[in-house]
């Protein structure tokens, strides 16, 4: 017993010095949409300055919840929140970073961008309305791609998440049905189909699972080798995701610093956008103001440095002006 | 058939099957240990020990943060979780000795020890996260300190009781005090029985992963500020085994290794002490 | 205390110690249900008891939320597995206890013991990775050959096997409590007096004949108690099931299918339920497992203390 006490004091007293030598340490946490990239930053960051960011992906509704509850230092939300919202929590939002979320298959035979799909066959998969691969809906869009006759296994995501939101305000923007019965959100209802934990689980789970479609981020799409799809965007063309069609919608967006930058960037109307465009969020605490500054000035040097590393994990950074437009927002709010 | 045969083939095939399901149970331990061993030997690097975790896409990372967070988090629970145990213990099995309170919460603390142990992670996010403000390593270690408090608790109980009444009148008669009995003679008659039951207990709470999610929550980076997010063996192991990177699933092998060899050596270490001293 | 101890100062502070901290189990079982309870309360409210329960909504969009999906998927893992690892573990029991040699018995023993340490996350990943490959590519798609056109089981067997469903988690969650059964079941064999198996064997009875009639009806309580026992582990079991079990909210038939435990959905949810009312379900959903396995527990308990009783006379 004694000896006990004696090594419970030595351990006490290891640790009371341990926190004084405590490199400065920020937390985040959210969506896992970024999270290959705020975490590549991050590294990059760490070896520069020193300074420790820690963001863990949990989920874009779990950032935003987080942050409601002050846990972390941000958050991180693919899904803007609005003006309302974000005054009712004290918050303040702006982007970091686009990307696109595209439906990835596992089919056999199927290579990546060769199955081409529209706005209402995504839908009715994952309504369960269309329920084999060689469905007619299916087969008139691709009279080339020699599909199976075998059940289509649906994987969405389990957690509340950003690239849902994305995925969902994109459905319920093409189809009614969708809109009227599931909604749009974080997390929603799902008719069909088996959870995934994360861009990460859903990556998992599709990967490994014969005849499944879901839906990433892409990056995780093209980390983990799947077979993307070609979607119909609402001017009519299949397109394959990619910078150039992610840049495309990104250029007909107008965010307003005046609304925190809400806006959505699904079934962006230009000719060659791909039609699942999406930003990603930050989200700060308004009284925070200590770990906002420390915040801001790794997305400060996030934007100055880090493009080049943003596009090589496949994500569309700000352009220029955009970029200006958040800084004069960080400095109207005191930050 | 006769009356005869029948009986004696339904014993056979009833013997048969029995043999049968003990071997099933042995296939499935050396199925499962066999997996991890062979997996993990494989992805086990000196640099995993070494480095921190680099992100998606960069080579060479580590797990140095989760080992030594994962060391960290079980020891302060030890810390807190021992010696409320062993003393509760001792309540039961001395003063309290044969009165109905000790009984009810002997009792409680047997549902306590298979009380699932999500709930108690939160609990601790309502009552430890929350209010404070952040995650904590902390946090993470009064959840594991908890699910160790019944452990600690029963097993003390249990093993005071087997200590010899005639032991402790002896020392009365010298004009011992009780507490004085109770450190001095009756914790050193049943010391080894005691020991046993907190290696078991450590074993019990190293491999929990529930309670920590949202408790002492993860980090990417090397830290020993318990009052910080601190990285963990299990909740990384989760991470990387959910996620879609081949490099993340050999280092989740090889933590999965890690940390069952530490547990089948605590449990090992345990059952032979306890062979050696009671049998 | 007893008569012959001196009251002395520093016994009495010792003693207050040694009383909290005892008293702590009481105050945390006492403070976890009123935590959860008090968090929950604006669920409590909207939901109330009984629609909560029975509702099978789990919709963060429209905000309804209902517990049946998860205590559905809750029972019915729970109950497979016992299916799965009763037979096995008593099996196992009659083995160590009745037909082992003696050099056998140690070892296979010691095996069980070693497969109840292995923590669970092990299970789960290892689940993942091997169990559900060879579940999606071997055994299920037999099974639905064999039962899948079979009226009433049948139903059991549709869909597309993905190893990601019910029956792997079943399987695993079985693997994990056999130990417990196994080594309850094993202690209460062997305090079977023997006076009364030699009797038995006497009158020309074959060793299965003792098992059955002599072994069994003699520590039926005490195994009654095992398995109600691992039934409480089973419902609170988190990490081994949520790798394999799809997380889908929905009341499904299939073996095949996806579903969601509490606990699972605990683990996926809890941290990002974004608003006030989701997170509340969340926590009333603890609390319905936390009420759901104490109960549980306490009936294995109640099973186990009476089966002392009884060996002890």
């Amino acid at each position: 017993m004694k000896m006990f006490l004696k090594l419970a004091m030595a351990l006490a007293l290891v640790f009371s010095f341990a926190h004084a030598e405590a490199a400065e340490l920020l937390n985040g946490a959210g969506a896992t949409f970024p999270y290959p990239v705020y975490s590549a930053w991050a590294f990059d960051y760490n070896k520069v300055t020193g300074a420790q960011l820690n963001y863990q992906s949990i989920g874009s509704g779990g950032g935003i919840r987080q942050i409601t509850e002050r846990t972390v230092d941000f958050g991180a939300s693919d899904a803007p929140l609005t003006p309302e919202q974000l005054g009712k929590d004290r918050l303040l939002q702006f982007p970091a970073v686009m990307g696109g979320v595209v439906p990835v298959v596992t089919i056999p035979g199927v290579k990546a961008g060769e199955l081409k799909l529209d706005s209402n066959a995504v839908c009715n998969i994952y309504l369960g309305e269309l329920k084999y691969w060689d469905d007619n809906t299916i087969k008139s869009l691709n009279p080339k791609v020699n599909l199976p006759h075998s059940e289509i296994n649906v994987v969405h995501r389990s957690d509340g998440s950003g690239t849902t939101a994305i995925f969902t305000n994109y459905l319920s923007g093409v189809c009614p049905a969708w809109k009227n019965k599931v909604g749009a959100g974080t997390s929603v209802k799902w008719p069909v189909g088996i959870g995934g934990k994360g861009n990460e689980g859903v990556a998992n789970y599709t990967k490994r699972t014969p005849n499944s479609i879901g839906y990433v981020e892409f990056a995780y799409a093209e980390q983990n080798k799947l077979a993307y799809t070609l979607l119909k965007n609402p001017a009519g063309n299949f397109v394959e995701p990619n910078f150039k069609t992610f840049e495309d919608a990104a250029a007909t967006a107008n965010f307003d610093p005046k609304k925190h930058f809400d806006l959505w960037l699904v079934n962006a109307p230009g000719k060659h956008a791909w039609p699942i465009a999406g930003a990603t969020f930050i989200l700060l605490a308004k009284e925070k103001t200590d770990s906002n500054k420390k915040v801001v000035k790794f997305f400060d040097w996030a934007f100055k440095n880090g493009d080049k590393k943003a596009k090589e994990l496949v994500y569309v950074p700000l352009p220029k002006s955009l970029k200006d437009k958040i800084r004069a927002y960080w400095k109207a709010n005191g930050i | 058939m006769t009356r005869e045969q029948i009986r004696k083939t339904e014993g056979f095939i009833a013997l048969t099957l029995s043999t049968l399901a003990a071997f099933m149970g042995l296939f499935w331990l050396v199925f499962i240990l066999g997996d991890v061993l062979v997996h993990g030997i494989k992805a086990l690097k000196l640099s995993l020990f070494l480095n921190d975790p680099a992100p998606p896409g960069v080579e060479g990372g580590g797990l140095r943060n989760a080992f030594v967070g994962q060391l960290l988090i079980t020891v302060c629970a030890t810390l807190i979780g021992v010696p409320v145990g062993v003393l509760g213990g001792t309540f039961l099995a001395e003063y309290a000795r044969g009165r109905g309170i000790a009984r009810i919460i002997s009792i409680l603390s047997d549902i306590m020890v298979s009380v699932p142990s999500i709930v108690i992670g939160t609990f601790i996010y309502a009552v430890l996260v929350r209010p404070i403000g952040h995650f904590s390593g902390w946090a993470g270690a009064v959840a594991l300190s908890i699910i160790m408090i019944p452990v600690v608790l029963r097993t003390t109980e249990d093993m005071l009781s087997l200590v010899p009444w005639t032991l402790r009148e002896a020392a009365f008669a010298l004009g011992a005090p009780y507490y004085k009995v109770i450190t001095q003679v009756v914790y050193r008659g049943a010391a080894t029985g005691i020991l046993t039951g907190i290696l078991l207990s450590i074993a019990r709470v190293a491999g929990e992963t529930a309670p920590l999610l949202f408790t002492s929550f993860n980090n990417s980076f090397f830290s020993l500020d318990m009052k910080q997010p601190v990285a963990s063996l299990t909740v990384t192991i989760f991470q990387y085994a959910m996620g879609p990177y081949d490099n993340w699933h050999a280092q989740a092998w090889a933590a999965a290794f890690v940390i069952t060899v530490f547990i089948l050596l605590l449990t090992i270490t345990g059952r032979l002490i306890i062979r050696w001293r009671y049998k | 205390m007893p008569r012959t101890a001196k009251k002395n100062p520093v016994d009495n502070i010792f003693s207050l110690v040694t009383a909290a901290a005892s008293f702590s189990v009481i105050i945390l079982i006492i403070g976890i249900l009123y935590v959860l309870l008090s968090e929950s309360s604006l669920a409590i409210g909207k939901f109330g008891i009984w629609k909560f329960l029975s509702s099978t909504d789990w919709d963060p969009v429209k905000e309804s939320f209902g517990a049946l999906t998860n205590v559905y998927g809750t029972a019915f893992t729970t109950l497979l597995s016992l299916v799965i690892a009763i037979p096995v573990a008593i099996g196992i029991a009659i083995f160590v206890t009745e037909i082992s040699p003696n050099f056998l018995k140690g070892p296979i023993g010691a095996a069980i013991e070693l497969l109840a340490a292995i923590p669970s996350i092990i299970y789960g990943m290892w689940g993942l990775f091997t169990l559900s490959p060879i579940m999606s590519n071997h055994i299920e798609p037999f099974l639905k050959k064999i039962f899948g056109s079979v009226p009433l089981v049948g139903i059991l067997f549709q869909g597309t096997p993905m190893g990601i469903d019910i029956l792997t988690a079943s399987v695993i969650l079985s693997i994990m409590i056999i130990p417990f059964t196994a080594s309850i079941s094993r202690d209460s064999f062997n305090l079977t007096p023997s006076v009364v198996k030699e009797s038995a064997y006497a009158i020309g009875a074959t060793k299965w004949e003792v098992v059955k009639n002599v072994v069994i009806p003699y520590s039926k309580l005490g195994v009654f108690g095992g398995i109600v026992l691992s039934l409480g582990r089973a419902l609170g079991e988190t990490m081994a099931v949520a790798f394999v079990l799809g997380n889908n909210h929905r009341i499904t038939t299939s073996l095949f299918d996806a579903a969601a435990t509490i606990t699972v959905t605990l683990a996926n949810e809890f941290t990002e339920a974004d608003t006030d009312i989701y997170l509340s379900s969340l926590f009333y959903l603890a609390l319905v497992l936390f009420v759901m396995s104490f109960i549980t527990l306490a009936i294995a308990k109640f099973f186990l203390l009476r089966a002392e009783k009884k060996y002890s006379r």
